[in-house]
């Protein structure tokens, strides 16, 4: 419940019309509650404060208050509310100029001044002015004494000395930004604290990082189709990780290594091309399966081949094209451009082979070197395949009982 | 294929293939125990719930009050509803906290600013810091929403300004409105997704100017903030009330409703009387949960009422455009 226009005693009246045997008993009760309610009904008139910065060289501070229950007692706000212009403006002034010592504005660490360039003042009469319930509020707006830079920090705060009714309000809009931003300042936390607004960042080093990355995409706006690719397979593609590491442990020579990637990129780019097309579409429930199952035909393969089967490489391309299904549906959630679709995708299908490269590297920085050990396959190839068929078989259980 | 490769080789392949598949299970297994699985909030059936057979209604000398400053209740495991002492404020304002997964929602913040007289944070963090423990969450953030842009609803929304892992909605309407993604205020009814709980939230003007209604489907709660309650309903314009009421009875048409739920309480149980505004002590305040029957009388009363008036009805009472001076003195 909150209102500003109803006052108690039109309310007691209805009450009392309903109840006229009781008519005494409310006036009793009204009596003892009236003393703790004054105080906390100043609710009803909080204070508003408006920081309008839209237009940045006519800034305005506009401030709502009930005077008549604060700065000024209810007998002389009635008074200056019904006296003529002149003498309204002299006891306005004096008001405002208590405002203006009390609410002090900060831009970028330093002060800023405002005056008093119009007003209004609600007065229905002086028992609505004294009446806690039917806040009479007065409008003030001042104009800011300088311009408000595009970007920056802004504080208000209300100074010991200036009580109003609490708690206040403050809306600031300014012109960089879309939303206004609001604060609400109270009796014991008299400050808005610093708002921040525009491009404004708070520490240098912020501004040095915020800038470096934009630099970065400026110069290559394709970045971040890249390392979106990249992601999607160092740390999201946990998949393609196990695949291609099986694929490493086939212990041939880096040329079956290559030919064998080769063959898998060509393949998962050709579906994810297509995918993303909307040419061909596969259902996870299916896909996912069988991309586990590759993962232990992969490395079965590898247990009980020696060399490089020519049949190998047409089921590693099999695969490839699989896995590149697997990859439309996450692709589908990135959003490509439509302006430049094409590029995206196959800057997004760059990363994710820049992500393949970097799995094998870093496998043949850990186990690669030691290829020309004679107990490289026992010790090595072999335990590292059995726990890749293991990983496969495990996926293929789990997303067959689980999707 | 390596022809003499011997049945031990095969076997120990085998072995060897499911020592890891039970070991990433076992892992797995207790990896997940200790992740609990996420909450479900089902719209199909209803989350019963309970409200206390009385509200903490103040007492006879603020003075003297020894209730705790907000009366916390648990109408289900999922949603908390709070109340501020109506000794501290008369306006004794409701206030709602409900969770998702990983995500608490605070609707309004009560009528004192204070965190020495009204410690609604403090409050706050408890509910969630315990309700954390008993459902195995953590790191669960805080939305500070409100119905509308009163103050005797958000007097505390300062307490949370500084408080980590909290999204602080904002007291102006643009701000409300860009959080909720309405863009076509008040028409438009959009879901919201509070951590696996989908709440209906649409616009519902006519005591105030930016206030919202929140239908949650889980427990089939009808929130209807300051625009619908048992006690005056202060209109500043009526011909949105009529549309908003009118919209809430939509909505209860398309969604099955448990109960309305709202802000206050200023109704006796004595049918159309209410308790005087500033009252700090409700001996016989009815409860605050209302029934579609009291909607339909208000749908009725949008026919009815031509001309702004106090008009009295049994659960409530309408302030229709009232000046300040106006009376019902004959
Ligand atoms: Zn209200």
């Amino acid at each position: 419940m909150h209102n500003n226009l109803y006052l108690l005693l039109s309310n007691l009246d209805h009450v009392v019309i309903r109840t006229a045997g009781c008519r005494i008993l409310i006036w009793a009760l009204f009596a003892c509650l009236f003393a703790p309610v004054t105080s906390s009904a100043h609710l009803l008139n909080m204070t508003e404060l408006h920081l309008d910065s839209t237009h940045p060289t006519s800034a305005t501070l506009k401030i709502k208050i009930d005077l008549g229950q604060s700065l000024m007692t209810a007998e002389e706000y009635w008074n200056a509310s019904t006296s003529d212009v002149q003498e309204q403006s002299i006891i306005i002034k004096e008001i405002a100029d208590e405002i203006k010592s009390g609410v002090r504005l900060t831009v970028d660490d330093r002060s800023v001044d405002f005056e008093l360039h119009a007003w209004s003042l609600e007065a229905s009469s002086l028992e609505a002015i004294k009446n806690p319930f039917s806040p009479q509020m007065a409008q003030l707006v001042f104009d800011l004494n300088s311009t408000m830079p595009s970007e920056g920090s802004v504080e208000i705060q209300i100074g010991e000395q200036l009580e109003v009714p609490w708690p206040a309000l403050l809306r600031m809009d300014h012109a960089s930004s879309p939303l206004p931003i609001s604060r609400l300042l109270t009796e014991s936390e008299r400050t808005s604290r610093p708002i921040t607004f525009g491009n404004y960042l708070e520490t240098p080093e912020e501004e040095l990082s915020a800038k470096a990355v934009l630099a970065i995409q400026t110069l290559v706006p394709g970045l971040k189709w890249i390392a979106l690719g990249f992601q999607h397979i160092i740390p999201k593609g946990l998949d393609h990780i196990v695949f291609v590491l099986g694929l490493f442990f086939l212990s041939t020579g880096v040329k079956t290594l290559i030919l064998q990637v080769s063959c898998f990129t060509l393949a998962h780019s050709l579906t994810l091309g297509m995918a993303t097309f909307g040419l061909v579409s596969a259902p996870g429930a299916i896909v996912e399966p069988l991309i586990a199952a590759s993962i232990i035909c992969i490395a079965l393969d590898n247990l009980y081949s020696e060399s490089l089967a020519r049949w190998r490489l047409m089921m590693v391309t099999l695969f490839g094209l699989l896995h590149g299904l697997g990859f439309a549906s996450v692709l589908s959630g990135l959003d490509l451009p439509r302006e430049n679709f094409l590029s995206s995708l196959l800057l997004f299908n760059i990363g994710v082979e820049i992500g393949q490269l970097t799995v094998l590297m870093m496998a043949f920085v850990a186990v690669g070197w030691m290829r020309s050990w004679s107990q490289y396959t026992e010790r090595v190839a072999r335990p590292a395949t059995i726990s890749i068929a293991g990983i496969g078989t495990y996926w293929l259980i789990n997303r067959i009982t689980f999707i | 294929m390596k022809n003499n490769l011997g049945k031990e080789r095969h076997a120990k392949n085998a072995v060897g293939i499911l020592f890891v598949v039970c070991s990433i299970a076992i892992f797995d297994v207790a990896y997940s125990a200790r992740n609990s699985p996420p909450l479900s909030f089902p719209l199909t059936g209803r989350a019963s719930g309970q409200f206390p057979s009385n509200w903490i209604h103040g007492s006879k000398s603020a003075m003297d009050n020894t209730d705790p400053a907000i009366q916390v209740h648990a109408y289900n495991e999922h949603t908390y509803i709070l109340r501020e002492n109506k000794a501290i404020n008369y306006e004794g304002a409701f206030m709602y906290l409900f969770f998702g997964n990983g995500v608490a929602m605070l609707i309004d913040q009560g009528s004192t600013s204070s965190p020495a007289l009204f410690p609604l944070r403090e409050v706050v963090d408890q509910i969630i810091r315990g309700w954390e423990e008993q459902h195995n969450q953590a790191n669960t953030e805080l939305i500070v929403a409100n119905s509308h842009l009163h103050g005797d609803h958000y007097a505390a929304w300062n307490q949370f300004v500084d408080r980590p892992n909290t999204v602080m909605v904002g007291l102006t309407h643009e701000e409300m409105m860009a959080f909720w993604k309405i863009e076509n205020y008040p028409q438009q009814i959009v879901t919201y997704d509070l951590g696996g709980r989908e709440l209906v939230v649409t616009g519902t003007p006519g005591h105030q100017g930016s206030e919202l209604a929140i239908y949650d489907g889980w427990t089939d709660l009808l929130y209807t903030g300051d625009m619908f309650y048992r006690g005056r309903l202060y209109l500043e314009d009526w011909d949105a009330w009529v549309s908003s009421i009118r919209k809430l009875r939509s909505i209860a048409d398309r969604y099955p409703v448990a109960h309305l739920v709202n802000n206050h309480i200023e109704m006796t149980r004595q049918p159309g009387v209410d308790y005087p505004i500033g009252t700090t002590w409700q001996p016989n305040e009815p409860p605050m949960q209302m029934t579609l029957d009291m909607l339909d009388i208000a749908v009725g009363a949008t026919n009815d009422i031509g001309s702004p008036g106090i008009y009295i009805y049994d659960d409530f009472l309408i302030y229709n455009q009232i000046p300040w001076y106006t009376t019902t003195d004959p």
